[in-house]
Formats: structure tokens, C-alpha cells, sequence
């Protein structure tokens, strides 16, 4: 597609603010460039750590269930129920926000997931139980990183969409718009000097005749 | 052709606005590690009146590298400075401080040239990968050609 002309009045002072906007548009598009690149930085640093934590909660999850199922093999399952029934306890999380060049992402971290006192007796149930808690406790942990981290992701692939299509419209609609009205007007001053020295050979040449 | 005024005016506001969007999250003060470590939830206040929390595991890391003096000089967040150059990054550098723990995060001596500390890309998602919330981004708008 050609670049497309900007309706202006061909004069010096036009040229000056063209001139001015081509400044204005190519900070623009260097600013814009650079946070396109430090985005997309941090999206393939998220992704990765993102794929670490989702293999690092299964393998966790795997983990916790095998461990319950050893306690409720070992206590059986009424048992263990009327045990654990009791120790409810709601975790604390630290909910805030960070900003990544322009991107609000959340920022969760879960305070006290790891208790030494969980509630439940001591003298009645097994280190199996233990395990099982402490292992269940861990998986909150990586829940809440990995929502963290998913949220982030999501929220840094739209701000890369918008601003790519912001780098697209200035790199191949605007800037160039600018370059070819710039040159438009050029073309308009030569011409016109063209015109002005033909008509003072015109004017000449009538001078001459009278 | 086609009229100029709306181009202008958003050449004009997306300008404005990029940058006051991309540098509204920096701090209105920063607080040393010392400070924040001793808070129940490590923050700070930032310019668009949202708050910014620190990873405590993260404080802790940082707290690991350094003395205990030292804690009391290393203000946070720690800033690095883009748009001088598109393959690197600078870290803003007020105390000695900050020298000895990007030295000790990258692993590899580091020196510091007029207050800044010149860092390249892989250096950088090193740096924000074990320092992620202690770490902030200011997008300089000069343009050096």
C-alpha cells in the first residue's frame, strides 16, 4: 500500500511541523520498540517459569495423593476423616501488584501455609498423616504461584498484541505518511521554483520586446 | 490525502501517555532492605498511588548476599534504565552496595561508570528472573541515533 499523503498547505512553515512530528513519531516508535522487547523477555521468561511450576504442582499433587492414600490405608478412611474434620484453618494470602513496563500483573505469596501445629491428635494419628499435610501444604504454595504466574502471562501476551500493532501502525502507515508528505512538499517548492524562474525569463523576454 | 489533526493528536497523547503509563509505577521513595524486611508485608508506595509488594523469599535472597550494614544501604526497588541502547540495560547505581549484589547475582565482576551499571540482554533475564519484584524498569525517552 502506498504511503498515504497528509492534507497540508505546501509552505515552509508546514515543512517545519512536519519535520517535528517525523521527530516525535520516531521517539514514539523507539520507546515503543523498546518495550516490545523487554515484553516479550519477560512473556518467554513467564512461559518457561510458568511450564516449571505447572510440572512442579503435578509432580507435588502426584505426591500429596499417594501420601493421603498411605494414611487412609493406614488409619483407614473414617478415621482419618474424623480426624482431619477439625483442623480447617483458612491460609493467609499477600495479594498485591508489580508493574512490567506498563503491565499490571498480580503478585500473590501464601504466608503461613507450613504449620508445626495442624490441629489434629497427635497421639492418634501416624507421621503418615504428617507427611501427607505437609506435602498438601506445599501444593497451596505452587497453586498460588502458578496463578500468579498464569495471570501475568495471559496480561503480558495482550499488552505484546497491542503494542505490536502500535510498532506495525507507526512503522508502516505513519512514519512513512510523514516521509512522503515531507517529500510532496519538496517536490511542491522545486516546482514552484520552476515556475517562478520561467516566468522571469517570461518577464524578461517581454521587457526585452517593448 | 487524508487530514492530519487526528494523527497529530495521537502521535501527541500516545506519546504522553506511554510514558506516563510506562514510568507510573516508580516508587515515590524507596526503602532499604533493612526497613522492609522488618514490615509484615514488604511494600512501597508508587507514583500512580498502587502499591508495590516485594517477594519476601526475594528480600531474603538479597538479605543472604550482604551484611547487615549494608542492608541498611541498599534501597529498593533497584532500577534499571532502558532506551539508550536496544541490546542493553543500566542499573542505576546511588551506593556501593548495589555493585557487590548485581555482582553476586550475575556472578561476574561488574564495574560502575558515572552512577550506572551497564548490563547486557542476557544479563538482564538473569537479573529479573532471581530478582523479579525487587527489580523495577524506567524507560528513558532520549534518543541517541
Amino acid at each position: 500500500m502506498p504511503p498515504q499523503l497528509i492534507k497540508v498547505r505546501p509552505t515552509k512553515t508546514e515543512l517545519i511541523k512536519l519535520k517535528r512530528r517525523l521527530s516525535l513519531a520516531t521517539r514514539v516508535q523507539k520507546i515503543v520498540r523498546d518495550k516490545l522487547s523487554i515484553l516479550s523477555m519477560e512473556f518467554v521468561e513467564t512461559a518457561r517459569e510458568s511450564v516449571e511450576a505447572r510440572r512442579r504442582l503435578l509432580d507435588q499433587f502426584s505426591q500429596a495423593y499417594k501420601a493421603l492414600s498411605i494414611a487412609a490405608g493406614y488409619h483407614g478412611y473414617i478415621a482419618l476423616e474424623k480426624e482431619l474434620v477439625a483442623t480447617e484453618v483458612g491460609s493467609k494470602i499477600a495479594a498485591g501488584s508489580r508493574n512490567i513496563a506498563g503491565v499490571r500483573t498480580p503478585s500473590f505469596e501464601l504466608t503461613g501455609a507450613e504449620r508445626v501445629i495442624r490441629g489434629y491428635s497427635l497421639v492418634d494419628t501416624s507421621s503418615c498423616v504428617d507427611r501427607a499435610a505437609q506435602l498438601a501444604e506445599r501444593c497451596l504454595e505452587s497453586i498460588a504461584e502458578l496463578a500468579e504466574l498464569q495471570r501475568s502471562l495471559e496480561l503480558l501476551g495482550m499488552e505484546i498484541a497491542r503494542t505490536k500493532r502500535i510498532s506495525n501502525a507507526l512503522e508502516y502507515v505513519m512514519i512513512p505518511g510523514l516521509q512522503a508528505t515531507m517529500k510532496y512538499l519538496y517536490m511542491k517548492f522545486e516546482e514552484r521554483d520552476r515556475e517562478e524562474k520561467t516566468r522571469l525569463k517570461r518577464i524578461k523576454v517581454l521587457l526585452q520586446q517593448a | 490525502m487524508h487530514d492530519m489533526l487526528p494523527y497529530d493528536r495521537m502521535l501527541q497523547e500516545y506519546l504522553r501517555d506511554e510514558l506516563r503509563v510506562l514510568n507510573a509505577h516508580l516508587p515515590r521513595h524507596q526503602k532499604s532492605l533493612a526497613d522492609l524486611l522488618r514490615e509484615e508485608y514488604p511494600h512501597v508506595a508508587c507514583n500512580n498511588g498502587s502499591t508495590h509488594l516485594f517477594k519476601r523469599k526475594e528480600l531474603e535472597y538479597l538479605a543472604s548476599l550482604i551484611g547487615a550494614d549494608e542492608q541498611e544501604a541498599l534501597l529498593l526497588p533497584m532500577l534499571i534504565e532502558l532506551g539508550q541502547n536496544q541490546g542493553e540495560a543500566a542499573v542505576i547505581c546511588g551506593e556501593e552496595v548495589v555493585e557487590e549484589v548485581i555482582s553476586k547475582v550475575l556472578d561476574m565482576p561488574i564495574r560502575c561508570k558515572q552512577k550506572r551499571i551497564t548490563i547486557y540482554k542476557p544479563q538482564l533475564a538473569l537479573l529479573r528472573r532471581k530478582l523479579k519484584t525487587t527489580t523495577q524498569y524506567v524507560f528513558s525517552p532520549r534518543v541517541r541515533e
